[in-house]
């Protein structure tokens, strides 16, 4: 894997940030409009985890306050819009790289911090991610993005503390990025 | 609302599930091209120097929250249908606050992380192994430590609308939002310009043009405006006609046992039975007034009962299938007017009604309450029949 930290060369740009935002924004309201709900991410783990919990631990999981929703009446937890439709983003995020000529095997940093460092931040960073997007039963995709479209009152607390928790932290980190 | 066309109602599962695919993808390609599949773009919000996160996300939530009311304004969309997040205040507080550290950490958030992963990322591969640890974390430790459950279930409020806590219309609400996201955007910018050039930008985004920008932020606030002159509810119809009814004439309907009729007790107190309209039903809360509406026949007369036949709207989410009828001075006129005996006034005619009224203050005063059908007196017809039998004084 190449660890170049220089801006890709011949890439296409990235669309102007508002226009990004509206075409976001609309694909948001064809899901509210045709799915009756918004997109997310972490339902893809959480049902991965309890199908692979079924298999292992069928009663621990069934009882789990985390996973139990997700299991209830012999379904298969995979059998899902927002598992099927994070399918949809990877393939989207896959052909949207490719198409612009940013499709690379690289790891991305700062120049100040190795690839070892990096990763070991990125994997950490990911399971703490993972426990919060549990515990707030959804990510910066389901609760900020989608809740925040419908106003929801604890997705919006969501998104106001992720800003906190990211400008909190980030002057501790930022050996990985400048 | 009870109507609404959307969201839409699939013929079957699969069917359902392949508009996933479809969505997921053009998610996934408007991340990437916007620049969210790329760490170090994102880590950049954090440290001011491309604020395109705050951008991207705030201009996204706009043009939903905007085309989701207004769409809900025009009778298009039932609010109901949709899966609206719950809230969950302690545990949204606390993992939102997590979520950020995390974040920071690995430069990407778990939907970026799948489309940086698709972009060839290894970073972002291993921050998607991460997540899926710390989820497996946190079911078990939520299983072991009563204290994470309490938290994981903290502040629990159902659905909870914004616009509902600030009891205002929700286009209101999101020109609010608008307003302060215009805000937020022109600072954005400016705040961009000056940690730039303190950090060198490691990829520079393309300038965006004001005029995009202002042409946007007027956009929405026209359409939030034009949204806010619909009435929210059922707009584009007629209000409910409501006609009203005399105490009286609802005592003799009552009697005469008119078909499809539905009373309806709006007061506060209305649970205590004896203290009501016989055969009419207590509906305090809005929600118990709907879900008797909804068993009233189609075509038939719902006679609404309050305190003092103030209220005269109809709320716009009522069946309008159905007759609604005011009693005239609410229960203080069922009380003054059939409760309590008339006098008898001069003449045949006088008489004759003052009669038939005492009838009609005995029945419903007197051990027949419970059971309307019971002794009932005959149908006004020959005003005479049963002696009236006069209660208390006058």
């Amino acid at each position: 894997m190449d660890t170049s930290t220089k801006a890709e060369s011949g890439a296409k740009p990235y669309w102007n940030p508002y226009l990004a935002g509206v075409l976001l924004g609309l694909t948001l309201l064809a899901t509210f409009v045709i799915a009756g709900q918004g997109l997310g991410a972490t339902a893809l783990p959480k049902r991965l985890l309890a199908l692979i919990g079924l298999g292992v631990a069928p009663e621990w999981t069934a009882s789990n306050p985390s996973l139990q929703g997700y299991v209830a009446g012999g379904v298969n937890p995979l059998r899902n819009w927002l598992v099927v439709e994070v399918v949809g983003v990877f393939l989207g995020g896959f052909i949207g790289a490719v198409s612009a000529g940013r499709f690379r095997s690289t790891v991305e940093k700062g120049p100040r911090i190795g690839v070892r460092g990096r990763l070991a931040y990125a994997f950490a960073g990911g399971v703490i991610m993972g426990f919060a997007a549990a515990l707030a039963r959804g990510c910066t995709s389901g609760q900020a993005l989608s809740g925040g479209a419908t106003l929801a009152t604890g997705s919006w607390l969501f998104m106001l503390m992720v800003f906190a928790g990211g400008y909190s932290v980030a002057y501790f980190v930022r050996r990985q990025w400048t | 609302m009870s109507a609404g066309i959307f969201p839409l109602v699939f013929s079957s599962d699969e069917v359902m599930l392949l508009t996933a695919i479809g969505l997921g993808f053009l998610f996934g390609f408007s991340l990437e091209r916007g620049g969210f599949g790329n760490a170090r773009k994102l880590a950049a919000q954090f440290y001011l120097y491309d604020m395109t996160v705050f951008k991207v996300m705030f201009t996204a939530i706009l043009v939903a929250m905007v085309g989701l009311y207004t769409l809900q304004g025009l009778g298009l969309m039932d609010l109901s249908r949709l899966w609206i997040n719950e809230t969950f205040v302690w545990a949204q507080l606390v993992g939102g606050f997590l979520l950020g550290v995390g974040f920071i950490m690995s430069g990407l958030c778990p939907g970026t992380s799948v489309v940086s992963a698709a972009s060839g990322r290894w970073d972002a591969v291993v921050t998607f192994v991460g997540i899926f640890v710390g989820t497996a974390v946190f079911a078990v430790v939520v299983d072991l430590f009563p204290s994470l459950n309490a938290l994981y279930h903290g502040g629990s409020m159902g659905v909870s609308l914004l616009h509902e806590i600030f009891g205002v219309p929700p286009l209101v609400f999101a020109l609010g939002v608008l307003v302060m996201a215009g805000a937020g955007f022109v600072g954005a910018e400016k705040v961009e310009r000056i940690f730039a050039a303190k950090y060198r930008a490691v990829e520079l985004t393309p300038p965006s043009r004001p005029r995009v920008k202002y042409t946007l932020v007027g956009t929405f606030a026209v359409v939030a405006l034009l949204g806010l002159g619909i009435r929210p509810g059922t707009p584009g119809l007629p209000p409910v006609q409501v006609a009203s009814i005399a105490p009286l004439s609802l005592a003799e309907a009552i009697i005469g046992k008119r078909p499809g009729m539905m009373i309806l007790d709006l007061r506060a107190d209305a649970a205590d039975a004896d203290k009501r309209i016989p055969g009419s039903y207590p509906a305090s809360t809005p929600e118990e007034a709907k879900g008797l509406l909804a068993v009233a026949p189609t075509g038939g007369s719902v006679v609404l009962v309050d305190e003092e036949g103030a209220m005269r709207e109809i709320p716009a989410d009522w069946r309008r299938d159905v007759r609604y009828e005011w009693l005239q001075d609410g229960f203080l006129g069922w009380e003054v007017r059939v409760l309590t005996p008339a006098l008898p006034g001069d003449t045949q005619e006088d008489r004759e009604w003052a009669a038939r009224q005492g009838q009609i203050s005995a029945y419903f005063s007197g051990a027949a309450v419970q059971a309307v059908d019971v002794a009932a007196p005959p149908p006004m017809a020959g005003a005479g029949g049963e002696k009236p039998k006069k209660k208390g004084g006058c």
